[in-house]
């Protein structure tokens, strides 16, 4: 099923609300409050679980849900690489050009 | 450089604009690469500029953009949203004590432009220079606002211009998660949450065969480290200094951030 702007306006509409709503409230919220403790631990270990499951969906997971990695080759190594360039120079901008770079040469390659 | 941020006589924005500067630069190849993966989803300029615009963050419009593709149902994809921007409430919550005494309307204007990235210059800015203010920091976050709009785009241009590998182009969007697991990666714990979730999103993801499986590993997941971390803390009176908690030193000597200033 192809979508239609129509329908796309409203997915836009709608991911603006779910985009605004967590970065509204509690920013409205504690300025005049605490932050309980236990929320803070816990929001501690969501980005870590939530960035490593996507990046398991991108690097292993077909569009079928099933596990493959035969063909991701490229991806692979330079996930690596990223992952080393990201460590080193803590530099977002320097992360996503070397990564493309690199699935590009080593693509070209293989 | 400095001497001329320094200079009383350069009018504010103008100061703002440079502070922001190494972030919008940054973010002219994500914003290209965005607008192409969008253009391919089949978002036209106007909705590609829309979405820049409301949403204002790269993994979720690239999220957007590889959810289209694979046709996942509406539902699913404002869920994964959620969860994905779930972590600006960590975000907002941690400089809602820079914007005490604002009104409704300014803390909705600055909610809706937070980002990861220009809450970090903010977050640096307002905890080390006592003359930064919340205006400033919406400054700061507009500038970085038009770079992004502006490279996503010419991206939707260039996409409908020229025949791209996309395949090449989506790894943009997977970098962009390894460098923000690698930000979080600060102690030993964190390493073993990283790897258990890899083990619970593949087995999640065939078992349900849905992206609800990454909703679920993700809540485990954070789960488990979160429980590991109370064990720790209530067992041990001295747990900074345990093993598993003990923070990492940082390789690039970059300021701590909003989770070690936490633990204070």
């Amino acid at each position: 099923m192809e979508w239609n702007s129509t329908q796309h306006f409203w997915l836009i509409m709608l991911s603006f609300l779910v985009a605004l709503i967590p970065r509204f409230v509690p920013l409205a919220f504690f300025r005049t409050r605490k932050i309980p403790k236990w929320f803070n631990e816990w929001m501690n270990y969501v980005p870590i679980a939530l960035f490593t499951s996507l990046v398991v969906k991108d690097l292993c997971i077909t569009s079928t849900y099933t596990f493959s990695i035969a063909d991701k080759l490229p991806e692979l190594i330079s996930a690596v690489i990223v992952f080393a360039i990201a460590y080193w120079t803590r530099s977002m901008a320097i992360s996503v050009v070397v990564g493309l770079a690199s699935v590009f040469l080593i693509a070209f390659i293989i | 450089m400095t001497k001329e941020v320094n200079d009383p006589s350069t009018p504010n924005w103008m100061k703002n604009l440079k502070v922001s500067m190494p972030l919008n630069l940054s973010y002219i190849p994500i914003g290209l690469a965005c607008g192409i993966l969008l253009h391919a989803a089949g978002f036209n300029t106007y909705l590609t500029a829309l979405v820049s615009i409301m949403i204002f963050s790269g993994g979720a419009q690239f999220l957007i953009a590889s959810m289209l593709v694979i046709e996942a149902p509406l539902l699913s994809i404002v869920l994964m949203l959620f969860f994905l921007e779930l972590r600006y409430a960590f975000l907002g919550s941690s400089l809602s004590k820079y914007l005490q005494g604002q009104s409704n309307r300014f803390t909705f204007l600055f909610a809706a432009s937070l980002n990861d990235e220009n809450y970090a210059i903010n977050y640096l800015k307002f905890s080390t220079d006592k003359k930064w203010t919340p205006s400033d920091a919406l400054q700061v976050e507009h500038y970085s606002l038009l770079f992004w709009t502006v490279s996503n785009i010419i991206g939707s241009f260039i996409g409908s211009a020229l025949h791209i590998n996309l395949t090449i182009v989506h790894f943009a969007l997977t970098a962009l998660f390894i460098y923000m697991i690698v930000m979080q990666l600060k102690s030993l714990l964190k390493l073993f949450v990283m790897v258990i979730t890899v083990g619970f999103a593949i087995f999640f993801m065939l078992l349900i065969k849905s992206t609800l499986g990454l909703v679920a590993s993700t809540l485990l997941a954070s789960f488990i480290g979160y429980s590991i971390e109370s064990y720790i803390r209530k067992r041990n009176p001295k747990y900074r200094k345990n093993r598993l908690l003990r923070l990492f030193k940082n390789p690039a000597g970059t300021p701590m951030d909003e989770s070690d200033e936490d633990d204070k």
